[in-house]
C-alpha cells in the first residue's frame, strides 16, 4: 500500500485542476482508460489486503471485474460496523453522527495522510485559493489538533500549510462554539510584519514550514465553515449589531468562504441562497465567492460547486471532484447506472480511498451531468416508515442506559 | 412531538437560530441532513398526490379557513393551521361535549363505539383501502389485515371484555357503586389529548376508543400514517351516536416543529390530561412543556422478541414470520429477535423455514411501494448487513438474493430453494431484498426493521434470560413458541430481580422481571387483545380517577 498511495499522490499531484475535462479520452493521464486502470490496481490490492471486502464483493457477485463500473459499491454505513482499512492507520477520522454511541461511529482507516492532502490539495487549491496571492485563514471547522478525528479538520489544517496563507484563527471550539470575538480580532488590521495574536498555531501545518507573517488589513480572508457554524456567527453578529452600537463584521475585499454541510435539498436550495444572501449583508462577501464543498468523512476526496471569486449563482451550480473520482447516480430500486439527468442515488468511486474502499455508496440523491460533474438533489433518508417498534438508536440508548445504570 | 417528519425544519435549521454547541459538529457535518429534509425526486410526484383530510373538528367549534397540506405516506394530510388561539375553540365545545357523555351510561357509550368501529370495517372498500394504506405506506392487503385485526380489539365484546376486566363492576363509570364497606365510582378528566406518532393504523383509533369509553371527550392528533383512518373512525362515530361523536374531534399536524410550539403548549394547558405515543425525544418535549395539572400517560417506543423451542413448536416458522411481516415490523407488539432453544445449526435451519415463509407472505402480505429514501435505507442497511457478515464468519444472511450461507448446505434442498434460491420467483421491493433473516450473536443484534428478523441460538432458558438482561429496558412483548413454562435454575442474578433470591421460578415469572409487559403465544403476538395491560397498565384505569364515598355506620 505505501508504494501504491505514493504513486497516487504523485499522479494526484499532476493534475492541473478543472481546465481539463475528466471524462475526455485520448492521451491526457486522467481520462477513462486512466482511471480504469487505477481503480483496477486499487481493487486488487483492496481486495488482497482486506479480507472482509474480497468477501463482500465475492458474495455480491463480483470476481475479477474489468471495468470499475463493474464493483458492487460499499454503502457508507457499513463504516460503522466494520474496520475499514488498515490496522496501522495514520489516522482514523470518525463521522460525527452516532448510532451505537461513541463506538459505532462510522470509522474511516486512513493508511496516509500524505495520500490524503494530496487528494485534497489538488481540489481545495482550485476552488479556494486559484487567484490568491495571500491570505488569511478564519476557520470555523475545529482545529485539527484538538479533534484528530475529524476529517474536514485534517482538511482545514491542510489548507493552512498553503503558501498563499499568511496566517490562521481557529475560531471554533467544541464546547463553545464560534469565538465571533477571535473572528473580529482576525479580520481586524493584523500587526504588520508579526503573527497575529490569535495565530494560535498547531493549526495542522508541517512541523518546521516556515511561518508566515501577516499581511495588511486589506489583505482577503479565506474563511472555512460549516453552514452551523457561519449561522451561530452571524447570529451573534447581528444580535450584537441590534443589542448595541457594535460594528458589524466585513470581511476584507476579495474574501472568500468555503461552506459545506447542510444543503441538500431542492427545499433547502431556496435557504442556501438565502445563506448566501445573508453571507453577502452581514460579511460583506458575494455569493460569487461563496463555495461550497461536499465531503464526507467516508470519502478522501471533495467535490466543489464553484471556483470562489468567479462563482455562478448557487442553483446552477454543480458539484464537481478531482478526475480520480468518478460518481453514477444509480437508480434507487435496482442501482443500476442512471443516465445523465435522471436522479438517482449517488456513488462515488474515489481512488484517494485506496487504503479502505474505494466504490461508496451514500444516501444522497443527485444526478450527473455528463461532463464529470453531478447536481445534488436531497438527502435520501429519514423517509422510511416509522412505527412505535423502537429501532436501532433508541434502542441503543436504552440498551446503553441500562448498563451504566 | 414526535420524529421530525421529512419537511420540517430541525433545530439545526440555519433559519431557526444556533444549535446547542454540544451538537454542533465537530468534523465533517453528520450526513443526516440538518436542513429541512430535501423532497427527493421520487417524492415530486407528491405535488399530485391524493389528499386527505387529516381533521374533524367538534360541530360546534368554528369553521377553520386557513389550510396547510403535508405530506404523509403518499399522500397529502390537509388540516386547518394550528395556531394557539384555536387550542380552546376546540377544547371548549369537547369539554361541553364531555358533560353531555358524563350522562350516558357507559354501556350505550361502548354501543356507539362498537358501532362506529363496526361501520368503518365493513366500509373498507377498495378506495378506502388504497387512502389508509397510501396514508400509513402500507399495502392495501397489509392495510387490510393490519385494520381488521386490530378492529378485533374494538367490538362491543371486546369493548365488554375490556370494562369488566378494568373494573369489578363497570357501572362505577356511571354513579357510585357498592364496594364492600364503601361506594366507589371512577370518572376520567373531561378531556383527553392524544398526541401519536407513526405509521401504525389504528393506535389513535384504540387511544380514543379508551377514552371515550370512560367518558373524556378526547382530541386526537394521529401519527403521521395514522391520519385517515383515524378522521373516518371520527366520521363513523358522529353518525352512530352524535352525542359520543360530538366528543371526538381529529386534528394532524406534523409534530416536533417548532412553529407549533405555542398551540401545543396551548392544547396540554387546556386539556386534562394527554396520552403520548413516541419516542424518547418526543415523550420528553411533552413533559418538559406540560402543567403539572395535566395529567400524561406515557407510551415509548418498545421491543417484541420471541422465545422459540423448534423442536416443541413446529409451526413456530410459520407465526414467526407473520409476526414480522405485519404491519413490516412497525409495531410495538412486532417482533425483532427470536432467542431460538437450539445448537446453531438448528437454528440455522429453522431460519431457512423462516425465510421461506417470510418468503411465501411476500405475496399474501406484500410491502409497500417504497420511495427513493426508504429504498437507499434498504440497501444501506442490506449492505451493512452484508458486510457485517463479510467481516463475520460467524453472521449468516437469509434475503431473497442472496445464497445461503454454507451452513446451510445440510439444509434440506427443497426448503433452501423456497428459503433462498429462486430470486427470480422473489420480487422485491423493486429490486431491493423485502425481507431478510440474520442468525448472529446477540452482540450483534440491532432492531432495525423492514422485516428483519434476527435470531440468536441459546442452549438453555437460564441463557435466553442472559441475553435479554441487556435489553430489558426496551422490552414490551415476549413471544413465546414451545418454550417450556417450567422452572428455571436462575444461574445468574441478572436473571431475576436483584432481591430475588437464586432458585427456581417459572420462565414467565423471569421474564416478568426483566421488564416483559405482555407474555403470549407467538401466534398471539401481533393484534393484542382488547384487555391488554398496555406498557403494564391498565388502558382504562390509568384515564380515571377513583372516588370513594364511605358511610358513618360503616365506621
Amino acid at each position: 500500500m505505501p508504494a501504491l498511495a505514493g504513486e497516487l499522490a504523485a499522479w494526484f499531484g499532476r493534475w492541473k485542476g478543472p481546465t481539463r475535462t475528466p471524462t475526455a479520452s485520448g492521451p491526457d493521464e486522467f481520462n477513462d482508460d486512466a482511471f480504469n486502470d487505477w481503480a483496477l490496481r486499487v481493487h486488487a490490492v483492496q481486495r488482497a489486503t482486506t479480507p472482509a471486502l474480497r468477501r463482500f464483493w465475492h458474495e455480491a457477485g463480483c470476481r475479477s471485474p474489468s471495468r470499475w463500473e463493474e464493483i458492487p459499491p460499499v454503502p457508507a454505513a457499513a463504516f460503522r460496523d466494520v474496520a475499514i482499512g488498515p490496522a496501522s492507520a495514520e489516522a482514523v477520522f470518525r463521522t460525527s453522527g452516532t448510532t451505537r454511541g461513541q463506538s459505532r461511529r462510522g470509522e474511516h482507516r486512513v493508511a496516509s495522510l500524505a495520500l490524503y492532502r494530496a487528494a485534497a490539495r489538488g481540489n481545495y487549491r482550485c476552488h479556494l485559493l486559484r487567484g490568491l496571492k495571500s491570505t488569511r485563514v478564519v476557520s470555523l471547522v475545529p482545529n485539527p489538533g484538538a479533534v484528530p478525528d475529524s476529517s474536514l479538520a485534517a482538511m482545514a489544517g491542510f489548507v493552512c500549510d498553503e503558501p498563499e496563507v499568511s496566517a490562521a484563527t481557529w475560531a471554533f471550539d467544541a464546547n463553545t462554539g464560534v469565538d465571533v470575538e477571535a473572528v473580529r480580532r482576525a479580520v481586524a488590521a493584523p500587526w504588520p510584519g508579526e503573527p497575529l495574536p490569535h495565530d494560535n498555531g498547531a493549526c495542522g501545518r508541517d512541523e518546521g514550514a516556515p511561518r508566515r507573517h501577516a499581511r495588511p488589513s486589506h489583505e482577503p480572508v479565506l474563511m472555512l465553515a460549516t453552514a452551523f457554524a457561519l449561522v451561530q456567527l452571524m447570529d451573534a453578529v447581528e444580535a450584537a449589531g441590534r443589542d448595541s452600537a457594535s460594528e458589524g463584521l466585513l470581511l476584507p475585499p476579495g474574501s472568500r468562504v468555503m461552506e459545506t454541510g447542510g444543503f441538500k435539498g431542492r427545499t433547502a436550495e431556496v435557504d442556501r441562497e438565502s445563506l448566501y444572501r445573508r453571507i453577502r449583508t452581514v460579511l460583506g462577501v458575494p455569493e460569487s465567492h461563496v463555495t461550497g464543498e461536499y465531503g464526507m468523512t467516508e470519502l478522501l476526496s471533495q467535490a466543489y460547486d464553484a471556483v470562489a471569486g468567479a462563482a455562478g449563482p448557487p442553483a446552477a451550480r454543480v458539484q464537481r471532484f478531482p478526475p480520480w473520482v468518478r460518481t453514477r447516480a444509480l437508480d434507487p430500486s435496482t442501482l443500476a447506472p442512471q443516465p445523465p439527468g435522471r436522479p438517482g442515488l449517488l456513488a462515488h468511486f474515489d481512488l484517494a480511498n485506496a487504503g479502505s474502499a474505494s466504490p461508496v455508496l451514500t444516501e444522497d440523491l443527485g444526478a450527473t451531468t455528463g461532463d464529470g460533474g453531478f447536481r445534488l438533489l436531497g438527502r435520501a433518508t429519514g423517509a422510511a416508515p416509522r412505527g412505535c417498534s423502537l429501532l436501532a438508536e433508541s434502542f441503543f440508548r436504552a440498551a446503553t442506559g441500562s448498563a451504566s445504570s | 412531538m414526535t420524529t421530525p417528519p421529512r419537511h420540517q425544519a430541525s433545530r439545526a435549521n440555519p433559519r431557526l437560530g444556533n444549535p446547542p454547541f454540544t451538537d454542533l459538529p465537530l468534523g465533517r457535518p453528520p450526513r443526516a441532513d440538518p436542513l429541512p429534509a430535501s423532497a427527493p425526486p421520487s417524492e415530486a410526484s407528491l405535488a399530485d398526490a391524493p389528499v386527505v383530510d387529516g381533521w374533524l373538528w367538534p360541530p360546534d367549534a368554528p369553521h377553520p379557513d386557513v389550510f396547510a397540506e403535508t405530506p404523509a405516506g403518499q399522500v397529502r394530510v390537509r388540516a386547518p393551521v394550528p395556531a394557539a388561539g384555536l387550542a380552546e375553540a376546540l377544547l371548549s365545545p369537547l369539554r361541553a361535549a364531555s358533560r353531555r357523555l358524563a350522562t350516558r351510561p357507559v354501556r350505550q357509550i361502548a354501543t356507539a363505539l362498537a358501532s362506529a368501529a363496526g361501520a368503518l370495517v365493513r366500509q373498507l372498500d377498495d378506495d378506502a383501502l388504497r387512502e389508509i394504506a397510501a396514508n400509513a405506506a402500507l399495502s392495501t392487503a397489509m392495510a387490510r389485515e393490519v385494520v381488521e385485526g386490530v378492529a378485533e380489539a374494538w367490538t362491543l365484546r371486546a369493548l365488554d371484555r375490556l370494562l369488566r376486566a378494568e373494573f369489578p363492576d363497570p357501572r362505577a363509570l356511571d354513579g357510585f357503586t357498592p364496594d364492600g364497606h364503601r361506594a366507589v365510582r371512577a370518572a376520567a378528566p373531561g378531556t383527553t389529548l392524544h398526541i401519536g406518532s407513526g405509521t401504525v393504523p389504528g393506535v389513535t383509533v384504540t387511544s380514543m376508543i379508551r377514552a371515550l369509553l370512560v367518558k373524556s371527550a378526547v382530541l386526537a392528533k394521529p401519527g403521521a400514517g395514522d391520519v385517515a383512518l383515524s378522521v373516518r373512525f371520527a366520521r363513523a362515530l358522529r353518525e352512530a351516536d352524535p352525542v359520543v361523536g360530538a366528543a371526538a374531534a381529529v386534528h394532524y399536524w406534523p409534530g416536533g416543529d417548532p412553529a407549533h410550539d405555542a398551540w401545543e403548549r396551548a392544547l396540554l394547558h387546556g386539556a386534562d390530561q394527554a396520552v403520548v405515543h413516541g419516542a424518547d425525544a418526543a415523550i420528553e418535549s411533552v413533559r418538559a412543556r406540560a402543567p403539572a395539572a395535566t395529567r400524561l400517560v406515557e407510551h415509548s417506543h418498545r421491543l417484541g422478541v420471541a422465545v422459540v423451542d423448534p423442536a416443541r413448536a413446529p409451526d413456530s416458522a410459520a407465526h414467526a414470520a407473520r409476526a414480522v411481516a405485519l404491519c413490516d415490523q412497525r409495531g410495538c407488539v412486532s417482533v425483532h429477535l427470536f432467542l431460538v432453544l437450539a445448537s446453531p445449526e438448528e437454528a440455522a435451519r429453522w431460519c431457512s423455514a423462516l425465510a421461506a415463509r417470510l418468503a411465501a407472505l411476500h405475496d399474501a402480505l406484500p410491502p409497500a411501494a417504497a420511495d427513493a429514501g426508504t429504498l437507499s435505507a434498504l440497501h444501506q442497511l442490506h449492505g451493512r448487513l452484508a458486510m457485517k457478515r463479510a467481516a463475520s464468519g460467524a453472521l449468516q444472511l437469509w434475503t431473497p438474493r442472496n445464497p445461503p450461507s454454507p451452513t446451510s448446505q445440510e439444509l434440506d434442498p427443497a426448503q433452501t430453494r423456497r428459503a433462498a434460491g429462486n430470486t427470480p420467483l422473489l420480487p422485491s421491493i423493486r429490486g431491493v431484498p423485502s425481507w431478510t433473516v440474520v442468525l448472529a450473536t446477540m452482540e450483534e443484534f440491532e432492531p432495525v426493521g423492514s422485516r428483519t428478523a434476527w435470531v440468536v441460538p441459546v442452549p438453555d432458558l437460564p441463557a435466553c434470560l442472559r441475553a435479554l438482561g441487556p435489553i430489558s429496558p426496551a422490552l414490551q412483548t415476549v413471544g413465546l413458541a414451545g418454550a417450556p413454562d417450567e422452572p428455571v435454575r436462575e444461574s445468574d442474578e441478572s436473571a431475576g430481580a436483584p432481591d430475588e433470591p437464586v432458585g427456581e421460578s417459572r420462565f414467565v415469572e423471569s421474564l416478568a422481571a426483566l421488564g416483559a409487559t405482555r407474555i403470549v403465544p407467538l401466534s398471539e403476538m401481533p393484534f393484542p387483545d382488547a384487555t391488554w395491560l398496555h406498557d403494564g397498565a391498565r388502558p382504562l384505569g390509568e384515564l380515571v380517577r377513583w372516588t370513594e364515598a364511605r358511610s358513618g355506620g360503616a365506621e
